[in-house]
């Protein structure tokens, strides 16, 4: 009978890949609204051009591949590619950077390796990588709708407004809608020489420059003064955002969709690392370990990214040890190296290591390795 | 903890205790609701039965009787002696009485997919018997004569793997193992034979295990069985109170419902804390595990003397209106169990003889029942998960949480497609146990389980291969050796003229007893048998 399982088990739990991804798309929605919240559209404009050159890439690829399109692009990876890596990108990034970086993690970092299942490195990690390397200037700053210009701004050395009276523009409005287009399809501003003129976007360098500077928890600071946690002038945006993708974390682990190693073996590592270099009162670099949790991508890192199971390591005590060398990668690559946002180059190093960890990293296997000792050592039955 | 324990003994009864928790294992649906609804019916006796003896790979079949001969019930048919290392004789017996009408190769519900040898029988419906040799008080028997009656009795274990009961206890050798468990975790799906059994007959199943108890001379015996069967559970502890004899009482172990739980090796950790080694056997780690109808038949041969003739078997499935438990003859054809519990034919889309996670279609409803045959499942088509496409292997791992054997099935998946022997073993592939648990969870829907299968037969042929590439050689270079003494023999003939042809066949007898030395005997007699393999196999590829 075509149709049925022709061999045992005739069983089957029910879960398939494409419900893995699914989950994983509802978990990354508190962090996704959260930025949505604080940084306006530019975060669900990256996300729709990263899907639609994603779904055109990945068909063009399955179709170059002989592979069936449709079953293979309704297993929704490609989505979850996409989609994580657009959350990556500042927001803001015209759109040709969106597209280079996603054409090269599905072209080349999936397809060209196999497809799903083959690829050693995470795709979406790849193309940020990539992006990096290529346009560090692009990549590293972050277009907010941010206030109306009035000609009077005072802005530090670092592009951070000190004027104590700022006027935001809410970046949900249609206002902020409008500029993020802007942003992203300059060449829709016609005439214009200069997008700039027309966005009244602030470049804000990745967040924690700041906290190399400052170290300090906004949202503590938040309640001091009294501010609201969501006033976007209180400067929670990113520990907010973390906070949504902890509990997206949290969601896949509930669901068992992910396990509990890589995540808390990463954030232990930074936590300690974090911990044994923080100096109170010096002026170092040093953040705080909660700074170094909760202010940049550590959660999306430690939960969404490095879980990536295709490249991760697949053996229990091989992912402990994989999310030791990313959680010490992210660390080191902030504080000591040039690099600020050291999750993609740390996913990378540790898919570098996936495949000897997998190797050397090797649970027991039951009636193996025991020593006569041990199998004489057994707890007998109370009777 | 063993406050906790004791205060569920104390809730549960006397000597009940829990178990630890077993690593991986699942939880699948375990639809045996529906056979247990009604009480353990015998079959009516059928027309024809055909009796299987066993495959002729497995085995030497000596038959003690003849087309058209008259055989009474009990009458022994055939023997098989088995290829283990025991060499173990199994004998088998006439169910009922009637007229031999043929011997030859047929399907039968097990788990080999070989075809067996079997007897067909005429039924005359008088069901004459032969006399049987109760030894109603077997405390007065000498183990050694229980080990012979349980061997006499044709008993093999019941819970599928088919070992001679006989040979498990005897292998236990001169010292007496610490264990005796009666294996009553029925963790596969739809099974219930091993729970309705002891819903009903618990007494006997307790006698059988005390009578394997004195065979084995083990020092404790436990009956083990899941803490998801209540009214077994509750039948077992009456048994146990019945039971006054001054012997050590027999402890019942309460084990988590999980499946793959009644796996030997898994339950005997799950139950003693023991793990036996990869490659040992549980007899040399001083543990001795039988099935809960392996008991109840060894019951059934020392007290009332009755060889064994009958099983206790699952029919169930939805295409089945009376799922129910039968005490089937063996021999009996698994579409006459169907018919009797009211099968919708058009309903059926697959017979499946076994669980639903571990068993195998079955090709032909006309297909017997053997003493193996734990369960047949009529299934409709929404019981039987639809064969999705296979898609890439994400390595979630989450086959390695469920792995009873603690492989790692997404490593051995690829090893697999790359036929990496020496990752293969070094991963433990021949440590699967085959249990389905990995497929059961895989959300890619690739069938590891035949995957495994396929890379273990190649593993194996290969192995074979080489052995006998190496026997050839040592023939080759043996030739060698020899065309090169003749060559010298000759020439120093030619140089030593004075050659007399005593000297001659003295040469020759030498060079003879060097042969003998250099092919052993054995060498030769694997070498015919890898010969008759191999046209056998060439044979029934043309046949195909």
């Amino acid at each position: 009978m075509s149709g049925l399982k022709a061999s045992a088990p005739f069983q089957h739990s029910g879960r398939n890949v494409a419900q893995l991804m699914q989950t994983l798309l509802y978990a990354l929605l508190p962090g996704v609204f959260a930025s949505l919240w604080f940084f306006g559209f530019g975060i669900l404009i990256n996300i729709a051009i990263a899907i639609s050159f994603a779904v055109c890439a990945e068909a063009a690829m399955l179709r170059l591949r002989n592979r069936d399109i449709r079953s293979h692009l309704s297993d929704r990876s490609a989505f979850v590619t996409a989609i994580l890596f657009a959350i990556a990108i500042p927001p803001g990034s015209p759109w040709w950077l969106v597209a280079l970086g996603i054409l090269f993690a599905i072209v080349i970092a999936k397809h060209l390796y196999g497809g799903l299942g083959q690829n050693p490195f995470n795709p979406a990690m790849c193309g940020y990588a990539m992006l990096l390397l290529a346009f560090p200037l692009e990549m590293t700053g972050w277009h907010i709708p941010n206030e109306v210009i009035n000609g009077q701004l005072a802005v530090d050395s670092l592009g951070i407004p000190t004027s104590p009276e700022r006027e935001f523009l809410n970046p949900l409005s249609w206002e902020g809608f409008k500029q993020a287009l802007l942003l992203a399809f300059p060449f829709a501003a016609s005439g214009a020489t200069n997008v700039s003129e027309f966005v009244d976007g602030l470049a804000m360098a990745t967040p924690l420059i700041e906290f190399k500077m400052a170290g300090k928890s906004a949202i503590l600071a938040a309640r001091e003064s009294g501010a609201s946690l969501f006033a976007r002038d209180s400067e929670t945006a990113w520990e907010i955002i973390n906070i949504g993708y902890l509990f997206g974390g949290l969601f896949l682990l509930y669901k068992k969709i992910i396990s509990w190693h890589i995540p808390l073996a990463i954030i232990a590592t930074i936590f300690v690392l974090a911990a044994l270099f923080y100096a109170p009162g010096s002026v170092t670099i040093y953040g705080t370990p909660y700074l170094h949790l909760l202010g940049s991508a550590t959660m999306i890192g430690a939960f969404f990214i490095a879980t990536d199971p295709v490249s991760a390591a697949t053996t229990r005590p091989g992912k402990l040890v994989y999310g030791i060398i990313i959680g010490a990668s992210i660390y080191s690559i902030r504080v000591w190296g040039s690099y600020l946002d050291s999750i993609a180059f740390a996913v990378l190093f540790g898919n570098f290591c996936a495949p000897i960890l997998d190797q050397y990293c090797r649970p027991r296997m039951f009636g193996h390795g025991l020593s006569s000792k041990s199998r004489r050592n057994e707890e007998a039955l109370e009777p | 903890m063993s406050a906790l324990k004791q205060l569920a003994s104390r809730f549960f009864g006397g000597n009940t205790v829990f178990a630890r928790r077993t690593v991986g294992g699942i939880q699948p649906l375990p639809f045996k609701e529906h056979s247990l609804r009604s009480r353990i019916m015998s079959t009516p006796i059928p027309q024809q039965l055909t009796i299987p003896i066993g495959a002729e790979e497995s085995g030497q079949i000596s038959l003690l009787v003849g087309i058209g001969d008259q055989v009474r019930k009990y009458q022994r048919l055939a023997v098989i002696s088995l290829h283990t290392d025991g060499r173990s004789d199994v004998p088998v017996h006439a169910p009922t009485s009637g007229v031999i009408t043929s011997i030859e190769n047929s399907i039968v519900a097990d788990h080999s997919e070989q075809q067996q040898r079997c007897i067909g029988l005429a039924v005359d419906g008088h069901d004459e018997a032969l006399q049987l040799e109760p030894h109603s008080d077997y405390s007065q028997l000498p183990s050694t004569d229980i080990v012979s009656l349980i061997r006499d009795a044709g008993i093999i274990g019941m819970g599928g793997a088919g070992f001679p009961a006989a040979d498990k206890l005897s292998k236990c050798g001169d010292s007496a193992p610490e264990f005796l468990i009666i294996n009553a975790a029925e963790c596969e799906p739809y099974i219930t034979a091993d729970e309705a059994l002891l819903r009903e007959r618990a007494g006997k199943v307790v006698a059988g295990a005390k009578i394997l108890k004195r065979a084995s001379a083990a020092q404790r015996y436990i009956i083990a069985i899941e803490d998801t069967k209540p009214d077994a559970i509750a039948a077992l502890q009456q048994a146990l109170q019945d039971d006054t004899s001054p012997e050590t009482p027999c402890e019942l172990v309460l084990i988590p419902s999980k499946y793959p739980a009644g796996s030997e090796r898994q339950l005997i950790q799950c139950v003693t804390g023991r793990e036996i080694a990869s490659g040992q056997h549980p007899t040399e780690n001083g543990v001795v595990m039988h099935n809960v109808g392996t008991a109840y038949a060894v019951y059934e041969a020392i007290v009332e003397g009755k060889p064994c003739i009958s099983r206790f078997t699952t029919l169930c499935g939805k295409a089945l209106k009376t799922p129910k438990n039968f005490e089937a003859l063996i021999g009996t054809a698994a579409d006459f169990l169907f018919e009797l519990c009211g099968i919708e034919a058009n309903n059926k889309q697959m017979s499946i003889v076994g669980g639903s996670l571990m068993g195998n279609e079955l090709t032909s409803d006309k297909a017997v029942i053997c003493k193996t045959t734990n369960c047949l499942i009529a299934a409709c088509a929404s019981e039987i998960a639809t064969s999705k496409p296979e898609q890439a292997c994400i390595r979630c791992g989450f086959c390695a949480d469920v792995c009873p054997s603690k492989l790692l099935p997404q490593q051995l998946l690829a090893f697999s497609r790359t036929t990496d022997t020496t990752q293969l073993i070094e991963h433990g592939l021949f440590d699967c146990i085959e249990c389905g648990a990995c497929d059961y969870v895989c959300p890619s829907h690739i069938p590891l389980v035949s995957t495994y299968k396929k890379s273990k037969k190649v593993i194996e042929t290969r192995q074979q291969s080489l052995e006998c590439s190496d026997y050839w050689q040592q023939r080759f270079q043996f030739r060698q050796y020899r065309i090169k003494k003749e060559k010298e023999q000759a020439l120093s003939r030619k140089t030593d003229s004075s050659t007399k042809p005593a000297r001659t066949a003295e040469r020759t007898a030498k060079a003879l007893s060097e042969a003998a030395d250099f092919i052993s005997k054995e060498q030769a007699s694997r070498d015919i048998a890898a010969a008759v393999a191999r046209v056998k196999a060439r044979r029934d590829e043309k046949n195909k």
